[in-house]
């Protein structure tokens, strides 16, 4: 069974974001970046799946400049097979959006014929969690999100996966092909060792232009950045001498109760 | 091996330091990392450093122990026979590599970094360099993967520059089937791993024929357990390098069969040769981790603290100590994998960079760490900081593998030869 792991290049996690000028956007000139953490760890279950022989080929996909291959190799010397580049310029925090991401998945999730879709379930530059859902839809296959846990059946037909959501864990079962997006609790991801490191050099990336598996109209965002602002400043704490302050305060001036 | 994710990990503390960016694409840039594989290299022990070797480096330092689990995982990285060809479960890496896991090691834990130099450096290339086909298979497999911790015996209690003048002999016995091993080797890394019992192989020097000139200076492969071979004493109250174990070996009569003879009898000093520029190189590769460090804290503090309404970054002494430092270190670094680019670990005959690289990056982080100390106060005075402990870590590098003064010596030998520099 062949499976696609989509992943994507972000402002690496520990840096310190700041605004443009301009308030178009977050400053992306000489900042480090890193593979997105939650692609990560769909990364690291995928190549698990491949350990216990119910993936028999991995293929990571990015999309992004040229730098997106950066993200690539690291998927490669995690145990991934191959990689597909999809090239596009568009912003990838802001102008390219979940709903061109997800229409350019499919293609490819078609073009490999991929079985299992397996992704993180969001990326932690722009946060909206909707790629998973949009591309199952798009491809009309059953979707898993917020996966914490995933068991095939001895079939590797059927997959039962835990899945975290605001009320608590709930278990959801599924038959291939479908979508999986990943949860921080799924696994800990592996170290890239140095012999796999050296083992991704062969490994092949195939570059493709975004438009050239989609319209290009299709790529163009649905929504427009108007500004983009850090967050108020945090204004200091009060600290109250007794519990009736404490209501006082939370009625009248926090407004909370 | 699996690491936590990074995001369960996110603490706002003072110690975490920020990492530069290494986005810029500049040529200075491709010296410190030529190829995508050198790069993926770095990124993964940066990773791996921040959420496995910094937490334990300050305990371990404090309580004087080898952490073995560590090391081992850095088998499974596959970074324990980095300069070993992949036959022989090795990583079939180049100098440059070797330069890049000793400089991010040592940024957060020289000592544990040490052990590692020892091991990989010291025994292992040394073997893959210098070893019969047997040999190599017989040692190197288990050493990388972590499975026999080992470390080099040259130096003894009363000789150390004064390489020749070494007086562990080895006697080939009557039916020439053995050498006897009498003697003494001091300042071990990895020396013992217990505290209680030998290291478990080493690569010795003795003499094997004291009437010739050179002594018929001999290198052998001695094992952990063989008759005669034992713990003289673990080294402890060691100012820095302390969570590294370092040991007095003792040999009474130590039986080695001539199979365990590395190279040709009389002939290590070439075995020598060919190793010193691997070790001087990595060592000063530790030399900036541990700078590197100290610039990164330094930085942060002087970022946050505040002297008289405005933050001590804005101080002219503060700022003189931290650019100085940048750029000593810049130096250093460039001169260290410049060297390296050039090392053919099969090859010999660059020993006066190799010294070279040692004796300016060794100062320059004690130098730099020192700084770091000054501009942390108080703070820069505790444990909990990190920069005392690089700073004592530090001061190793103008003592192990080869003092300043050695390199003094050695360099003026080789620039007398050559004459002109290009």
């Amino acid at each position: 069974m062949k499976v696609l792991v989509p992943i994507k290049r972000v402002i690496d996690y520990a840096v310190k974001v700041r605004v443009l000028p301009d308030k178009s956007g977050v400053d992306l000139n000489n900042v480090k970046m890193s593979l997105n953490p939650f692609c990560e760890i769909a990364i690291e279950e995928a190549v698990r799946l491949k350990e216990k022989k119910i993936a028999t080929e991995l293929v990571a996909v990015s999309i992004g400049p040229k730098a997106a291959q950066d993200s690539i190799r690291t998927a490669l010397a995690m145990g991934v097979d191959k990689g597909i580049h999809i090239e596009t310029n568009l912003r990838t925090d802001q102008e390219l959006q979940p709903l061109a991401v997800a229409k350019l998945l499919k293609e490819v999730a078609k073009r490999e014929d991929a079985k299992l879709v397996v992704l993180g379930k969001q990326s932690i530059d722009s946060d909206n969690g909707q790629v998973g859902q949009m591309l199952a839809s798009l491809l009309d296959w059953p979707q898993v999100t917020f996966a914490s846990k995933v068991t095939f059946a001895d079939d590797k037909q059927s997959l039962t996966v835990d899945r975290e959501t605001d009320k608590g864990s709930e278990v959801v079962q599924v038959t291939v092909p479908a979508v999986v997006t990943a949860d921080l609790r799924l696994n800990e991801p592996r170290y890239a060792s140095l012999p796999n490191i050296m083992k991704a050099k062969k490994k092949p990336i195939e570059t493709l232009a975004a438009d050239s598996l989609i319209d290009a109209k299709d790529l163009q965002p649905r929504n427009t950045v108007l500004k983009v602002e850090e967050p108020a400043a945090r204004k200091a704490g009060e600290i109250v001498d007794s519990v009736d302050s404490l209501i006082n305060s939370l009625k009248n001036k926090a407004k909370v109760i | 091996m699996y690491r936590v994710s990074k995001l369960a990990l996110r603490s706002p503390s003072l110690l975490k330091t920020q990492l530069f960016s290494t986005a810029t694409k500049s040529s200075a840039t491709q010296l410190f990392h030529p190829t995508e594989e050198h790069v993926a290299l770095r990124q993964m022990l940066r990773s791996f450093v921040e959420s496995e070797v910094d937490p334990q480096a300050l305990v371990h330092n404090r309580t004087e122990t080898f952490n073995v689990e560590l090391f081992r995982k850095l088998g499974s990285l596959g970074l324990l026979g980095i300069t070993v060809e992949p036959e022989y479960g090795g990583s079939g890496m180049d100098a440059t590599a070797a330069c890049i896991a000793h400089e991010e090691l040592s940024a957060a834990d020289p000592a544990f970094c040490l052990s590692y130099l020892a091991h990989s450096m010291l025994f292992v290339n040394n073997l893959a360099r210098n070893g019969s086909h047997e040999q190599k298979l017989k040692y190197l497999p288990k050493a990388c993967t972590g499975e026999l911790i080992c470390g080099m015996g040259m130096s003894e209690p009363s000789v150390g520059t004064d390489v020749l003048g070494m007086s562990t002999t080895a006697k080939l016995t009557p039916d020439g089937k053995h050498y006897l091993i009498n003697g003494a080797k001091m300042w071990i890394t990895n020396g013992t791993i217990d505290g209680k019992s030998t290291g478990d192989a080493f690569l010795v020097y003795a003499k094997t024929d004291p009437t010739q000139r050179g002594g018929g200076l001999t290198s052998f492969l001695v094992d952990k357990g063989m008759p005669g071979f034992t713990l003289g004493q673990k080294i402890e109250d060691k100012c820095g390098m302390r969570a590294s174990m370092t040991a007095e070996l003792v040999f009474s009569d130590v039986k080695v069969p001539i199979e365990n003879v590395v190279g040709e009898v009389g002939k290590a000093s070439l075995c020598m040769m060919r190793n010193l520029e691997i070790e001087r190189v990595t060592l000063a590769a530790m030399a900036l981790g541990i700078a590197r460090r100290s610039i990164e804290v330094m930085t942060r503090y002087s970022q946050e603290r505040k002297a008289f309404g405005k933050p001590i970054a804005e101080y002219g002494q503060i700022q003189k100590a931290i650019a100085e430092s940048y750029a000593e270190y810049m130096a250093g670094r460039s001169y260290v994998y410049n060297f390296a680019a050039s090392l053919e670990l099969s090859t010999y005959g660059n020993g006066l960079d190799a010294d070279g690289v040692k004796l300016f990056c060794a100062p320059m982080a004690k130098r730099v760490a020192d700084r770091a100390i000054q501009c942390l106060g108080g703070y820069g005075y505790v444990g909990e900081y990190q920069v005392e402990r690089l700073w004592r870590d530090a001061k190793l590098l103008e003592i192990g593998g080869g003092t300043n003064e050695a390199h003094h010596k050695n360099m003026v030998r080789d620039l007398r030869k050559s004459g002109k520099i290009e």
